[in-house]
């Protein structure tokens, strides 16, 4: 008899099983264990990529570049893909939508791998098999891209409702989609008052995402003649990466609106009476954009290839090898994108998509049995610090990898001197991007 | 493959009887590799018509002509020194030989301005991929003498084949192969992996708005008009 713990092993639920009530999960895993193959087994090769974003999609096309012989399965939960890059300087209105949303067919079309749209529901590592919604895909490698997952329980332990009324309410915008539309409402409809940008403690998504965004708010209450203030409660104690460039605009274009609050670690949220307490003091707010810590993306819990610390706490981000990226635990899994830790690699589109090149180099010429030396990966951040007109900064970081000592370092370069030009640059960075995963 | 072969495979024969033995020789090798393609041949001309000179390519100055199609744009430099064959090599192993500048001091260079990472060109509008002379360091880099992408700042060497100096591209810029006959200068081929494919995939609109259609885009020239880019761009973006 299948017991209810051996259940929960096999489908690979375990770690979800621990944070949240267990019933409902138990059932869960009845119902993936009575699952059934949703595809024929591979014939040869298969490759199943679970998460769509910028890595997971460069990854996909990659792979079928490197070997067209080789099964390629993208499954993303979303219908439509959704740019974070850029979703700053569309709050403030200076690209539409359709700069951001791109389709997921094109490239799975000219490319010749298989979008499925649906959600990964759980992974047997043992058994090589994901799990969607409808069934379960037999893979020879498992490439995980979900990116990120909120964690608001760092600060409201086991109180849901609280992280609830935070989340729904004041919404971190750092995971696409209605988050990204209800901020923006927000901001439009802004009469007066303060407004709190809060920036994640720890590793975050996007480092110089909240700055660009309080630049791109102020912007927009600029232009309104609102009577309010951005305020901007950073844990750090200053503001990085390109600090010179982002006080520069916050102390020159946007005098009087921003205020930058360094050192303010969340102590305590009222979602409902709207107050933060931070160690640099307490906050009430009119409207907030407000973000919790972040980990890496729930799949990698679900497969059970979380780092641990000294200590043996789990760190919140993958644990993969920092070259192949490689799944420490398993050589069939790989790693890519914002989930990866222990390497100084900052959690960014650019990287995402450097790194997926190389992901799928080290696939392909693994199934090829051959050996391939990985390159390091770079990126490019440009950050929109002015709206009228419009200008950028930005930091291009490329790494060197010391064998001797088994360490990367990185080598940034920044312009802090915010200029037009940089702002077309800007986009261009993102068109030829978008082209490389989508066209 | 004889040379009669080597004629039928590129289909232009005209091209490449003209071309000097020891080019000929070098193209016939790389063809098996792809690396080299025999287009028409191409007079390079002034924006009056007449045929460009060596005194009319000033050192270091960026200069943009069209080359093979109407709408793939290339760069044309004078590096003020002589510039020698070299051995390009690829990040697969794959290796392909160039031949250095051209003219009396071997300091003219040609390459395809499409960045070889994600297709970034000059544009009437902008150009995010230029040239930065001795004298002018990029910004961010602070190398002189190169070709930069503002995109994501890949670096090329137009002392050495267009290869990759630093940043994301996996290729050099593809060269464009010229010749000198009786002062008169001509692009016969390019040379290396051109990324013409991907550049026609990709501005389908672009394009379509520029030229009218893709065809007219596409359509192969025997006339190159050769300007500074700062006369066709109307923002030079340096970074
Ligand atoms: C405001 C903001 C601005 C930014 N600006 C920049 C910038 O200018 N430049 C830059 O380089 N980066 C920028 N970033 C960072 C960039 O968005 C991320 O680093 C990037 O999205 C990470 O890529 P990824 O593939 O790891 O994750 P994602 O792009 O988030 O992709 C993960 C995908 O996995 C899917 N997924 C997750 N779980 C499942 C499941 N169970 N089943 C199926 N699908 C699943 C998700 O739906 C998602 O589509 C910005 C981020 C923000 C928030
Ligand atoms: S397109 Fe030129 S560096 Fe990326």
């Amino acid at each position: 008899m299948i017991t209810r713990r051996d259940l929960l092993k096999s489908a690979g639920v375990g770690a979800i099983a621990l944070s949240v009530s267990s019933q409902p999960v138990f059932a869960a895993a009845e119902r993936v264990v009575k699952m059934e193959a949703l595809m024929p087994p591979p014939k040869g090769n298969r490759v199943v990529i679970c998460g769509g974003g910028w890595a997971g999609l460069t990854v996909a096309k990659y792979l079928k570049k490197e070997n067209p012989n080789i099964e390629v399965i993208l499954i993303e939960q979303k219908p439509v893909f959704f740019s974070c890059p850029i979703s700053n300087p569309w709050l403030a209105d200076l690209v539409g939508l359709d700069f951001l949303q791109h389709d997921y067919l094109q490239p799975a079309s000219k490319y010749g791998y298989t979008f499925m749209n649906d959600r990964v529901i759980a992974i047997e590592r043992d058994k090589r098999r994901v799990y969607t919604t409808r069934g379960y895909i037999q893979y020879d490698y498992l490439v995980l891209a979900p990116g990120i997952r909120y964690n608001y329980s760092a600060w409201f332990g086991d109180n849901r409702e609280l992280a609830r009324l935070t989340k729904v309410n004041f919404p971190p915008a750092y995971i696409p989609g209605s988050e990204h539309l209800a901020l923006k409402r927000k901001i439009h409809e802004f009469e007066e008052g303060d407004f709190i940008i809060v920036v994640p403690p720890g590793a975050y998504r996007c480092p110089p995402a909240p700055y660009e965004r309080a630049c791109m708010v102020a912007e927009v209450f600029k232009r309104n003649k609102v009577k309010g203030r951005v305020i901007v409660l950073d844990p750090k104690e200053d503001i990085a990466p390109k600090g010179p460039g982002f006080r520069a605009a916050f102390e020159q274009v946007y005098l009087g609106i921003i205020e930058y609050v360094p050192k303010a670690s969340i102590k305590e949220i009222d979602p409902v009476k709207k107050v933060i307490k931070t160690t640099a003091g307490d906050f009430k707010f009119t409207d907030a954009n407000i973000s919790p810590p972040h980990q890496a993306g729930e799949l990698v819990w679900m497969a059970d290839l979380i780092a641990k610390d000294k200590e043996g706490k789990p760190t919140g981000w993958a644990d993969q090898d920092p070259l192949t990226f490689q799944a420490k635990a398993d050589p069939h899994v790989f790693l890519v994108g914002d989930v990866i830790g222990g390497v100084p690699y900052p959690k960014s589109g650019h990287m995402g998509n450097s790194q997926g090149k190389i992901v799928a180099k080290v696939i392909a010429s693994r199934i090829a049995g051959k050996e391939y030396k990985p390159t390091l990966p770079d990126n490019t951040c440009y950050s929109m610090v002015n709206g009228s007109p419009q200008e950028a900064i930005v930091i291009n970081v490329t790494y060197e990898y010391n064998e001797k000592e088994k360490k990367i370092t990185p080598k940034p370069k920044t312009i802090n001197e915010r200029s037009e030009a940089l702002a077309k640059a800007t986009y261009e960075w993102a068109r030829a991007i978008y082209r490389d995963m989508f066209s | 493959m004889d040379r009669r072969d080597f004629i039928k495979t590129c289909g232009t024969v005209a091209v490449v009887s003209m071309l000097n033995r020891d080019f000929f020789s070098q193209a016939l090798a790389q063809q098996k590799d792809g690396m080299f393609q025999a287009y028409k041949k191409a007079l390079l001309v002034k924006q009056d018509g007449s045929p460009l000179k060596e005194e009319d390519i000033k050192p270091h100055v960026n200069y943009i002509f069209f080359y093979p199609h109407t709408a793939t744009p290339c760069y044309l430099l004078n590096l003020g020194e002589s510039i020698p064959p070299a051995e390009i090599k690829l990040k697969d192993g794959k290796s392909y030989k160039w031949g250095g500048g051209v003219g009396s001091k071997k300091s003219i260079v040609a390459y395809s301005a499409i960045c070889a990472h994600q297709w970034s060109y000059p544009t009437p509008q902008y150009s995010f991929i230029n040239y930065y002379p001795p004298d002018t360091p990029s910004e961010t880099t602070k190398k002189a003498g190169i070709i930069q992408c503002c995109a994501h700042l890949a670096l090329y060497d137009p002392k050495a084949g267009g290869s990759v100096i630093d940043g994301p591209a996996e290729f050099p810029l593809a060269s464009i192969v010229l010749q000198e006959e009786g002062g008169n200068f001509y692009a016969v081929g390019v040379l290396g992996k051109d990324q013409f494919q991907q550049f026609f995939d990709n501005y389908r609109t672009e394009l379509r708005q520029q030229y009218g259609s893709t065809a007219k885009a596409r359509e192969l020239v025997d006339k190159c008009i050769v300007m500074e880019v700062d006369k066709y761009v109307q923002a030079v973006v340096r970074c």
